[in-house]
């Protein structure tokens, strides 16, 4: 069923919705991730892009991320809150929302763990959800004995 | 100043000193972090508030917390990093985020404060690891995970167990039930 979701930053100044259904979800632990994140990894939903509409002021920050890919980060000029990531080169990905920012960040588990490599010693992973040791393309690690 | 810890946004626009050890380090898992944090937890130490130096432009957005009290939140204008917080009610104290604090092998903070992993919600799963030196505990051994994931030593009632009765032939499986067996399976169809 196809359905609208809705979103916004903490502060309000940017809402978004999303005329499409989640392709699906994943975290990343990626260190840049942690950075923008206040430490955790990011959840990430990915949907088809042309179907995200944003509303109202936003920052973009590009970067060249651990993978190599050239990506660009939205977030709220007034709040700061991280809005989306966008792989720029290469194109055709699908664009991936901060789950915090969507109305219903239930709306869809994440299914794999991207970057478990650089996970904090503290931090303790979902044992259920495959862990790929860098981006989601790279070998699963195996962590049971 | 001799620093214990530095730290910096994505962009490099704000860097971050910190002198002496966090007061306090918690995990906060409260719907205005999950906003800021791109859905997880935001990882906070604490730090006195005198002991943060800050260079760079910062942007601010304050809000009135469930507590009642006003929490203003610093961030860096250019690359939208999380980098400090600060609660009306305590100002002598001033929140770091983790994710702003570079790695030094051996003192990074982590959350600590009793050892306990909780599943809350649908997928997250929480932490507190008590010991410092620990590394990332061990999974939960298949055996002892339920169908969600869970240890199902510690259920109120089991999810799964061992059902004798499904080796024996057709015959002879409605024969006896345990106490309580369809409210188990009740529960059982209505989480999957």
């Amino acid at each position: 069923m196809l359905m609208t979701h809705t979103g916004k930053c903490l502060c309000g100044q940017v809402r978004f919705t999303i005329d499409a259904d989640p392709i699906g979800a994943r975290m990343c632990w990626c260190r840049d991730c942690q950075r923008i994140a206040s430490g955790s990894a990011t959840v990430n939903v990915l949907f088809p892009e042309e179907a995200v509409r944003y509303e109202g002021e936003m920052g973009v920050f590009r970067m060249i991320a651990d993978s190599g890919n050239e990506v660009a980060r939205g977030f709220c000029t007034g709040c700061g809150a991280q809005m989306y990531s966008r792989t720029v080169v290469p194109g055709g990905l699908p664009i991936r929302i901060r789950a915090g920012t969507l109305d219903d960040p239930d709306l869809i588990a994440p299914t794999a763990i991207l970057w478990a490599g650089s996970v904090p010693a503290w931090a303790e992973l979902d044992p259920n959800l495959p862990q790929h040791g860098k981006g989601p393309d790279s070998p699963v690690i195996e962590t049971y004995s | 100043m001799a620093s214990a810890y530095t730290g910096g946004c994505a962009c490099g626009q704000v860097t971050l000193a910190m002198a002496g050890e966090p007061v306090l380090i918690r995990q906060c898992w409260c719907r205005q972090c999950r906003r800021i944090a791109a859905g997880g937890p935001a990882n906070n130490a604490a730090f006195k508030t005198e002991d943060v130096a800050i260079t760079g432009t910062l942007g601010s957005h304050a809000y009135v917390a469930a507590s009642g009290n006003t929490l203003t939140q610093w961030f860096c204008p250019s690359c939208g990093t999380p980098l400090t917080a600060q609660s009306s009610a305590r100002p002598h104290l001033l929140t770091v985020r983790f994710g702003a604090i570079d790695d030094r092998t051996g003192s990074s903070p982590r959350p600590r404060s009793g050892p306990t992993t909780r599943r809350t919600g649908r997928w997250s799963i929480r932490t507190w690891s008590s010991s410092r030196s620990s590394r990332q505990r061990r999974p939960l051994p298949l055996e002892h995970r339920d169908r969600d994931g869970g240890d199902m030593r510690f259920s109120y009632m089991p999810r799964a167990c061992y059902e004798p009765w499904n080796d024996l032939p057709p015959a002879f499986r409605s024969r006896r039930r345990p106490p309580f067996w369809n409210f188990t399976q009740a529960r059982l169809e209505s989480r999957s």
